[in-house]
């Protein structure tokens, strides 16, 4: 069997409702703070819901520096290049060497774009006529665009892709990243993913009737849906040899990743679970990993009440009656659900946890379900030494993907 | 139950199946005559009125009927979009003879591009919302927003469970997704998947492409699709999807099963380049078909033909040009160039409809003409008028996109080992 080459994780970078760094979301993971709350993005007085995870006071000049011109730009861009500077600048790699630039690639999950610059041109569009509509706002609207953005305004001429599988994408986009190292088609890579608010989201959620009107209440008996939020969280990722060679700080590993298909129904669940089953199993067949090695799970843990019952009885399949022992939490009752970032801000989660050497928990959490008996951390965080971390992303279209990081350790995670 | 994965980058791997539906024809057979007959597939736009807009031109596909490859049940959940690309992802496998079974339903996958996705549908929803209020918001029209619709009906109708993503990268979409498919194969995460690209056409989505003065005829002049032609002046919109079904060698000769060609590797890269704009300077191209022949390890000499990017815009045509002049300078037998968006039209996840014609090439020992070349831009050796017998042994599929983004695979024929 092939040796496969290690990929470490050597800089992050998040914004999100909770903070707009990672010392300050390190922080709020550690002291359970809810993120949700009145959303003032947009008037919410004909929705049915007015609650979310919403980042508030955005300022782009506080992140991104005037030599970065900010023109034809959209909230996501914004926010995805304020995460990827950060995680950067955590990395020791900016500026980025000159003849680094051309082996950096960039992978991002993508979800809204630029939707909510793109609700200004519709909104003039019906009121104006298209005649009178301009079009040239639509430039950015696609979520490819940030990936175009950042790539450009840093100067990387590497790989560039874009996933868009809905709430899975972040997570995809990291192990793609890590797929492209292995194969020597990159020398770094920035992967992550970006998600903004926007009404025509926030719209849909409403219209499937699957947002708690209050906040988000993962594994609880009343849990009523999801808190929709939004993102962007952005790692740097390289193979160990050459983190090792620059003395860069090393994170984590990532250890492996896996995406399966639920072929079930377009926005619910399978709930015989096969699907997330699936998914689990491929990671860890991926990272070579036994059920043993796993000792926290970040859970996709959306607070709907068929995600909760499902990954549950998902989370039971795979570890048998190791699942009781495996400390489980959905950070989402703090972040809320940023969808296309999701994975990769979960992934930042993961990575924390196994690095700072805690667990973050459930938050919001009153009232146990019986269909969801597993230890979701609902006390608080806990401190523990970690070996490896899953952490599980499901989406619309039944699309599924797990990543596995693993604590860093000369011989290997989790095989020490 | 999970089979022991064969993780061996080296390992090789084949295309054994074919599905499409374009705007000349459905399914190889017709596709094959018409293509590779020289027909056009443009022609006056006629699913909606262009009589407010500068152009009218367009390749549409009129002789697609879903009944025929999707359950009613299943059709009545999906729009315009979906059903092209559950349609083709049924004949390739029909075409690899593969049959979904309890047994390997979970090492089949789909990776499929999508440059826009279901512009209608997003739009009638926007419509809805802003318009009229949350409350007129149509829950079924949810699902099909998000640009992941296609492969999960897909995953739905044919009942495969394997690896399912969905790549968005505007116009190379098809080819970064064909490239995730060979890795993943060469991973064996799945012994089959499906990889390419679907779009389609819409009233506001043709709008917008002739608001931001991309289509022929734009630069002034006739309207129509001049690949690499000097009169070129904006592209000419299409639709339709191509996928074919990627699997190892070795899976083929257990199954007893011909294939068209090899995929053997692939490059990707990007330049610096404004939002929408395409790129001005050849470096960043020439690098990234660098990094595919070096990934498939040949070098230029060994290629024969390339199916190219080029679709009559006015700065894509001349940059992909000028790339192919600087690779094949010291190559004394230039290979054969042929652009098939002079046929075809844009529809930028238009790699999978140009992956499968080059696929056929290569089997077929004959590449399809570049329709609309008269006076090419550079002195290469175009493909023109007539198809063009030859053998293949390695090609370039080309991906260059708006925004400075490039995906390059070669694809090599039965002998193009050399082993």
């Amino acid at each position: 069997m092939h040796r496969q080459k290690r990929i470490v994780i050597t800089g992050l970078g998040t914004v999100n409702a909770l903070a707009k760094n990672i010392s300050g979301f390190t922080k709020a993971l550690q002291e359970g703070v809810c993120g949700i709350g009145p959303l003032d993005l947009f008037d919410t007085k004909d929705f049915r819901t007015k609650n979310g995870g919403q980042i508030k006071n955005f300022v782009p000049r506080e992140y991104i520096p005037k030599d970065f011109s900010l023109k034809r730009t959209s909230r996501a861009d914004q926010l995805a290049f304020a995460a990827a500077l950060e995680a950067l600048r955590d990395a020791v790699l900016y500026p980025l060497p000159g003849q680094l630039k051309e082996k950096v690639g960039i992978a991002i999950g993508g979800g809204s774009g630029g939707l909510y610059e793109g609700e200004n041109f519709y909104s003039q569009l019906l009121k104006k006529g298209s005649s009178r509509a301009r079009f040239s706002s639509l430039s950015s609207v696609y979520c490819a665009s940030s990936a175009d953005y950042i790539a450009s305004a840093l100067g990387l001429t590497g790989p560039k892709t874009t996933f868009m599988t809905a709430c899975s994408a972040g997570g995809t986009a990291l192990g793609y990243a890590r797929d492209l190292l292995v194969s020597n088609h990159a020398a770094l890579m920035l992967a992550g993913g970006v998600e903004p608010m926007c009404r025509i989201t926030y719209a849909a959620f409403n219209a499937l009737q699957s947002v708690d009107p209050d906040v988000c209440r993962p594994f609880d008996r009343n849990r009523a849906g999801l808190s929709l939020g939004e993102a962007a969280a952005i790692m740097v990722l390289e193979p160990l040899e050459t983190a090792l060679a620059r003395g860069a700080k090393i994170y984590a590993e990532i250890l492996g990743y896996g995406i399966s298909c639920d072929s079930f129904h377009m926005t619910a669940p399978d709930e015989k679970a096969s699907g997330a089953v699936r998914s689990m199993q491929a990671a860890l067949k991926d990272a070579n990993l036994s059920i043993d090695d796993i000792d926290y799970i970040n859970a996709h843990g959306t607070a709907t009440p068929v995600n909760d019952a499902t990954e549950t009885k998902a989370i039971k399949e795979v570890f048998g009656r190791r699942a009781y022992a495996i400390p489980v939490s959905s950070t989402k009752s703090m972040h809320a659900h940023t969808l296309g970032a999701a994975g990769a801000l979960e992934g930042i989660v993961s990575v924390l946890a196994l690095q700072k050497g805690f667990i973050p928990p459930t938050i919001n959490y009153t009232r146990p379900d019986p269909l969801c008996d597993l230890d979701y951390v609902i006390e608080g965080m806990r401190k523990a030494d970690l070996r490896a971390v899953l952490s599980n992303s499901f989406a619309f279209g039944g699309n599924n993907t797990t990543v596995i990081f693993g604590k860093y350790s000369e011989r290997g995670a989790a095989h020490d | 139950m999970i089979n022991e994965t064969r993780h061996d980058l080296k390992q090789r791997v084949v295309v054994t199946g074919l599905g499409m539906v374009t705007p000349l024809g459905v399914g190889k057979g017709e596709f094959y005559e018409r293509l590779f007959g020289g027909q056009c597939g443009i022609g006056e736009i006629k699913s909606f009125d262009t009589k407010d807009f500068t152009s009218h031109l367009g390749a549409e596909v009129t002789s697609f009927s879903p009944r025929d490859f999707i359950s009613a049940k299943n059709l009545r959940r999906m729009d315009r979009i979906s059903p092209m690309a559950v349609a083709s992802a049924r004949l390739a496998l029909e075409d690899a003879k593969i049959q979904i079974t309890q047994e390997n339903r979970d090492r089949v996958g789909i990776i499929l591009g999508t440059a826009f996705g279901a512009t209608d549908v997003t739009v009638q929803f926007a419509e809805n919302l802003l318009g009229q209020g949350p409350a007129a918001v149509n829950p079924i029209l949810v699902p099909n927003t998000v640009m992941n619709a296609p492969a999960g009906h897909a995953s739905i109708e044919l009942g495969f469970r394997g690896v399912n993503t969905t790549v968005t990268h505007y116009a190379v979409s098809a080819e970064i997704a064909i490239a995730y498919a060979l890795e993943e194969i060469r991973r064996g995460t799945a012994d089959f998947i499906l990889a390419g690209g679907v779009d389609i056409l819409s009233k506001f989505y043709y709008e917008s492409l002739t608001r931001f003065h991309a289509l022929s005829p734009a630069g002034g002049g006739k309207e129509g699709s001049r690949p690499f032609d000097q009169a070129r002046n904006g592209f000419v919109a299409s639709e339709g999807c191509g996928i074919l079904c990627l699997e190892s060698m070795e899976s083929a000769r257990q199954r007893g099963r011909d294939y068209y060609c090899e995929i053997k590797g692939f490059g990707l890269g990007s330049s610096i380049c404004g939002p929408t704009q395409w790129p001005r300077e050849s470096d960043g191209i020439e690098k990234t078909i660098n990094r595919a022949l070096k990934n498939a390890e040949i070098i230029a000499a060994e290629i024969d033909a390339v199916c190219a990017a080029a679709n009559g815009g006015r700065d894509l045509d001349i940059v992909e040009a000028k790339s192919y002049e600087n690779i094949f300078k010291d190559v004394p037998k230039k290979p054969a160039i042929t652009a098939l968006k002079g046929a075809l039209g844009e529809s930028f996840s238009g790699g999978g409809m140009r992956a499968c014609a080059l696929a056929l090439s290569i089997k077929g020992k004959t590449l399809p003409p570049t329709l609309g070349l008269v006076n090419p831009v550079r002195p290469l050796n175009f493909t023109v008028n007539k198809q063009q017998d030859i053998d293949i042994k390695n090609a370039l599929l080309s991906g260059i996109s708006f925004g400075g983004t490039y995906a390059f695979l070669v694809f090599a024929g039965r002998d193009g080992q050399g082993a």
